[in-house]
């Protein structure tokens, strides 16, 4: 079933790529075969279990331990669903395209690889998906993009693929230290091949820790994020923001926290306080950011701070079990929380660049008039993203700072403070853009049409759900088996 | 049955905006959705509930008497004032209004019924939100989008002590309950305390955090009417009275509510005194009036608090609404041009009800109240009582000039006051007049003991001392009313200014400069990087064609003889590696040496030939990374193997 999942849209990117469809065929097309993944990954949520579900394998290079191996367990499995949604609610949002085709199929390929990513159970098909996901999204970014787009898909492209490369290499050494070679993540997972102490783990670790803090990103590796974001189109950016940055994250549980848990507990310290700088730094240079695009990118670094800084606390092996459950699912419910909540943002962004063919701030106000729908869903994905109760983000960041006080409470006490910075900075441009004056070159300024203002209500109303009634989200997540016991590993 | 005194109204508001309709549905269905809020609050008395949100985390919800007390109060509140707004406020945008009042409504009966801190910190920040849009409700100017933005984020810097005593609550006791807020002891129930402490002063508006409800009077008359007498504001007393058996026991607690409320009681007296604004004299009252609750609840009579908030409540409705009708007539809020006796005076025997109980005169509800909260702070010393008094004195001022200001004799003018708008302000005046009954000792027993409220016992001396500072503040209030006062120069005793060039202005520059830095500096990471992948490729192709080159001749033979195409291979790959560390050495001090003129060069003008001059080639460096990453790639190999 997972295998179809991450089949059926690389089919429809290969059928997109050579039946010479119409625009709006192809739209469906990828539209549709982003459905069908969601669908495959809703009857596997509703097959129920626990740990690594649906699991199926096919050998492919047996010397080497290589294998094609699918399977979930609750983080995965509510990541790929998002990842899913965001990719239907991305690829449906209606947009005015040169060589539309292209642009699906692309699409559609970044729907297969990425789904891929989440399911996978093999490090070394984790690695290649890492890698085609780039691949995908830097043509989205460069052919699609506006602006200096290609320049930015290029750095995007290239400083991720160097951080990859630090992700292949200790993936390598991992698999050659195991007992026999392999690369099967439940076996890594099982008996962590790697002793605590000692500089290989170290540095392993630390090639971890840059490889997926690039991809995250995480303070200072995050200087890439917001060119690309800036000239990506509108629905190009609510996937890379949705759903790539979480690669970064996810990596870090699946593979740091879970296969070297020692090593990770030694370094949870350094990498709380690279969390803790990120969630400060990216709320404090977003404040500043006068690009409405801009503005929303760095408050992604502020965020993937928030799930970084609760990976931390979760693989510390510090303090009670409870406070590292409560951070660990915080930051897995921060990660789906922040894959909605921004995915929306830039869909709405790529609403407003439709109409205006501009981000810049100042040129903007008064848009409540002509656009309440665009006005409503802005804020309400606004007021989530700065943690309003009732709404995903606060579940995500309660528990976040609920669990890192319990292990190192100065830096939650810290953190707070980028919980007050996002509600300045997005209340600022919620004025800047809907209230005062409507500019004279801003009349006839139209409102959400009807499929757009489908799409986002779709994503926001999950928002809410989250917000108001967790609790089958983070059953389904099972935060408590995502983390391993200290002292398991060899 | 009890969480749906919090989702009963946010769901009726939320229907009421999307329906609409002329006034007269509006208010209607608003006073409809009040009233049926009422109900719900009195059948829900000591009722419980549970929610379970997470694993580790369950909603609960409860209504002793003390909340149950509240949790009525707000809805009799705001069913007047739906009267009121429907036909007072402007009809563009009026469905949003009535609807986001009732779904505010919801936010505060959430922070009522509340048992644990994470109900708590839900409702007090959807209260928060819904004042931001309500603040913010006409958005066409510009003024009340930044008085909102204000208001929510100064508060919020306040939740952030709310989010403090939830997690030391959490951490040192696994709960969050109010039962496991009493186990506490220790550092985490100072921290816990001072959190709730901080949290309730700034929704309260105390000092520092008063200014923001002086930006909050932008906001349209009714929602000050509602949020800054019954709710919002009143929150912040709710809660330390809500809480105070389980806070009490921190070291420094009461006198540091005291010191707190009395400050403001006293600073807020003097500002509303010098005020102009009508509605900015009224809210210096109310952060004043809410000092006087807090200071109670320090002195230990968190029951006496809450009844001066029930009668402070009507009295402060009833003026907000009189004030608004004020500026409907004369369209101004300037105190100076009002004088409405003449024109309006029903609505200016009403105002006078609500505005000498608000001055403590006996035997209007206001002065009842008022003193039980001298007799509480007697006994917490007579310093304090001083204070209080002086604090009473200051209110019985500021009342009396805002009666004779905007509702005194003056011109007699052609104006009306509305069918609703007289309602709201009858059914709040007269709920004034009603609590006057709270003199009679029989009554005030009864309720007391109803809300297990303690009665303080006080002395003939305090009772004449604080009569005695009424009848003064009212003569000086007369006087000041005549006397045709300046604005002052300084809103709030400078106190806003203090914010502007203290905390937002350096936060602007400082975010301007990270944000200049981010760009300038941090991106010099992956260029610095493509700088030292170029050299070494440049290196490395260097050593291929000069070494290599000059080696194969030589190396050829020996190849030949052992036959080993391995050998060379791994000749190849030693020469390259060593000659590229040896390129490196020599060239890397060189390259970093320019670094810092060239990164320094960038900051100073990031002119667009720099730009340029990065971007073509652009190729080049990039790829050249995947080289330096191939590079560390083999090296970690030959650890890791």
């Amino acid at each position: 079933m997972l295998t179809f999942a991450i089949l059926i849209p690389l089919l429809a990117s290969l059928v997109l790529a050579f039946v010479p469809l119409g625009e709006v065929a192809s739209r469906w097309t990828a539209t549709g075969a982003a459905a069908l993944s969601l669908v495959a990954l809703v009857i596997v949520w509703a097959g129920g279990g626990d740990g690594f579900r649906a699991v199926a394998e096919v050998p492919w290079i047996p010397t080497l331990g290589i294998a094609w191996r699918v399977g979930v367990d609750g983080m995965s499995l509510a990541l790929a669903l998002m990842s899913a949604l965001i990719f239907v609610a991305a690829t449906a949002w209606p947009l005015k395209l040169h060589d539309a085709r292209a642009y699906y199929a692309w699409m559609a390929f970044l729907a297969g690889v990425s789904i891929g990513l989440f399911v996978t159970l093999d490090l070394i098909v984790f690695y290649v998906f890492f890698d085609l996901s780039l691949v995908g999204m830097y043509f989205l970014i460069g052919r699609w993009g506006h602006g200096d787009a290609q320049h930015a898909a290029l750095k995007f492209f290239v400083y991720t693929l160097a951080g990859s490369l630090l992700i292949l290499i200790g993936i390598i050494v991992l698999a050659l230290n195991m007992p026999t070679l392999t690369f099967d993540m439940r076996a890594m997972i099982d008996s962590p091949p790697l002793a605590a102490a000692g500089m290989v783990p170290g540095l392993v670790f630390l090639a971890f820790v840059i490889g997926f803090g690039i991809k995250t990103p995480v303070f200072p590796v995050h200087t890439w994020l917001p060119p690309a974001h800036v000239n990506a189109p509108g629905p190009a950016s609510a996937i890379l923001a949705g759903v790539l940055l979480k690669m970064g994250t996810y990596g870090l549980i699946r593979i740091p926290l879970q296969m070297m848990p020692d090593t990770f507990a030694r370094w949870a310290l350094p990498l709380a306080i690279v969390g803790v700088i990120s969630i400060l730094w990216g709320s404090i240079v977003a404040f500043a950011q006068d690009n409405l695009k801009r503005r929303i990118a760095y408050t992604s670094v502020n965020h993937m701070g928030y799930t970084v800084l609760g990976i931390a606390v979760a693989g510390s092996a510090l303090g009670s079990e409870t406070a590292r459950q409560l951070a660990m699912t915080g930051a897995v419910v921060e990660m789906i929380a922040h894959g909605l909540i921004t995915g929306a943002l830039f869909l709405i962004a790529g609403a407003v660049w439709q109409r205006t063919g501009d981000y810049h701030l100042p040129n903007f106000g008064g848009l409540a008039g002509p656009a309440p729908r665009l006005t409503g869903a802005a804020t309400l994905a606004a007021f989530a993203s700065l943690g309003l109760p009732g709404l995903a983000g606060f579940v995500a960041e309660l528990h976040i700072f609920l669990g890192a006080f319990g292990v190192y409470p100065w830096l939650a006490a810290i953190g707070l403070l980028g919980i007050l910075i996002t509600a300045a900075l997005f209340l600022r441009m919620l004025r800047q853009m809907f209230f005062g004056d409507l500019p004279k070159e801003r009349a006839g300024f139209t409102d959400l049409d009807r499929t757009e203002t489908a799409l986002l209500a779709g994503v926001l109303i999950l928002v809410v759900l989250i917000g108001i009634w967790p609790t089958w989200l983070l059953s389904l997540i099972d935060a408590a088996s995502l983390i391993p016991t200290p002292g398991a590993g060899g | 049955m009890i969480w749906a005194l919090a989702y009963v109204p946010v769901l009726a508001g939320l229907a009421i905006w999307a329906i609409g309709g002329t006034r007269a549905r509006l208010a209607t269905l608003g006073a409809g959705a009040a009233a049926a809020t009422l109900g719900l609050a009195l059948f829900s008395g000591d009722r419980t509930g549970r929610f379970v949100w997470s694993e580790l985390l369950v909603l609960q919800a409860a209504l002793p008497p003390l909340a149950h007390a509240a949790a009525l109060l707000v809805p009799a509140i705001l069913l007047p004032i739906t009267l009121y707004a429907a036909s007072h406020e402007d009809g563009r945008g009026l469905p949003r209004l009535i609807g986001l009042m009732l779904v505010f409504t919801g936010g505060m009966e959430l922070v009522i019924v509340a048992a644990d801190l994470v109900t708590l910190l839900i409702g007090w920040e959807i209260v928060g939100a819904c004042s931001w849009a309500l603040i913010g409700h006409k958005w066409r100017s510009q003024a009340p989008g930044l008085s909102a933005s204000f208001a929510f984020v100064l508060t919020r810097a306040g939740d952030l002590g709310l989010f403090i005593a939830l997690m030391a609550t959490v951490t040192a006791t696994g709960s969050a309950s109010y039962g496991a807020l009493g186990t506490l002891d220790g550092w985490p129930l100072s921290l816990a305390a001072y959190g709730l402490l901080l949290a309730a002063v700034s929704k309260a508006g105390q000092v520092p955090f008063a200014p923001w409800l002086f930006r909050a009077m932008d906001g349209p008359t009714s929602v000050s009417a509602l949020l800054h007498s019954a709710t919002m504001v009143a929150a912040g007393a709710y809660i330390l009275a809500r809480l105070h058996p389980q806070l009490s026991a921190a070291p420094g607690f009461g006198p540091a509510a005291m010191v707190i409320g009395l400050a403001t009681a006293i600073l807020g007296g003097v500002v509303a005194l010098r005020q102009t604004h009508a509605k900015k004299l009224l809210a210096g009252s109310t952060s004043a009036q809410m000092g006087l609750m807090i200071a109670t609840i320090g002195a230990g009579y968190p029951g006496v608090a809450v009844l001066h908030l029930i009668v402070h409540a009507a009295s402060k409705g009833a003026l907000f609404c009189a004030a608004g009708v004020a500026h409907r007539v004369t369209d101004t809020f300037d105190l100076r041009r009002m004088g409405l006796a003449r024109a309006l005076p029903v609505t200016t025997a009403l105002t006078v009800i609500a505005a000498l109980s608000l001055a403590a005169v006996p035997p209007l509800s206001g002065g009842w109240s008022k003193e039980e909260v001298v007799k509480a702070l007697e006994h917490a010393g007579p310093i304090w009582a001083a204070a209080i008094i002086v604090a009473g004195g200051l209110s019985a001022a500021y009342a009396t000039r805002f009666a004779i200001a905007a509702f005194g004799p003056g011109e007699d003018r052609d104006s009306t006051v509305k069918r609703g708008e007289l309602a709201g302000l009858a059914l709040l005046s007269g709920a004034v007049l009603a609590l006057s009954a709270l003199w009679w000792p029989p009554v005030h027993d009864v309720v007391a003991a109803r809300i297990g409220a303690d009665l303080p016992e006080g002395s003939r001396l305090g009772l004449l001392a604080s009569l005695a500072a009424v009848a003064f503040g009212i003569l000086a209030g007369l006087r000041a009313a005549r006397s045709d006062t300046e604005a002052p120069a300084m809103e709030w005793l400078g106190l806003p200014a203090l914010y502007e060039h203290g905390l937002i202005r350096p936060f602007h520059a400082l975010a301007i400069m990270a944000a200049r830095a981010d760009d300038r500096v941090i991106d010099l990471i992956p260029r610095g990087a493509a700088t030292v992948a170029i050299f070494l490729a440049d290196g490395l192709s260097r050593a291929d064609d000069d070494t290599l080159d000059g080696l194969a001749p030589g190396a050829a033979g020996a190849a030949m003889s052992t036959g080993g195409q391995i050998w060379r291979g791994a000749v190849g790959t030693a020469v390259r590696a060593t000659s590229g560390l040896a390129a490196l050495g020599a060239g890397l001090g060189e390259r970093l040496s320019d670094l810092i003129p060239n990164g320094s060069g960038r900051i100073a003008g990031m002119a667009g030939a720099d730009l340029r001059r990065l971007q073509t080639g652009l190729a080049h460096h990039y790829y050249s990374i995947l080289v330096a990453g191939f590079a560390l790639a083999v090296g970690l190999l030959i650890f890791g193997g």
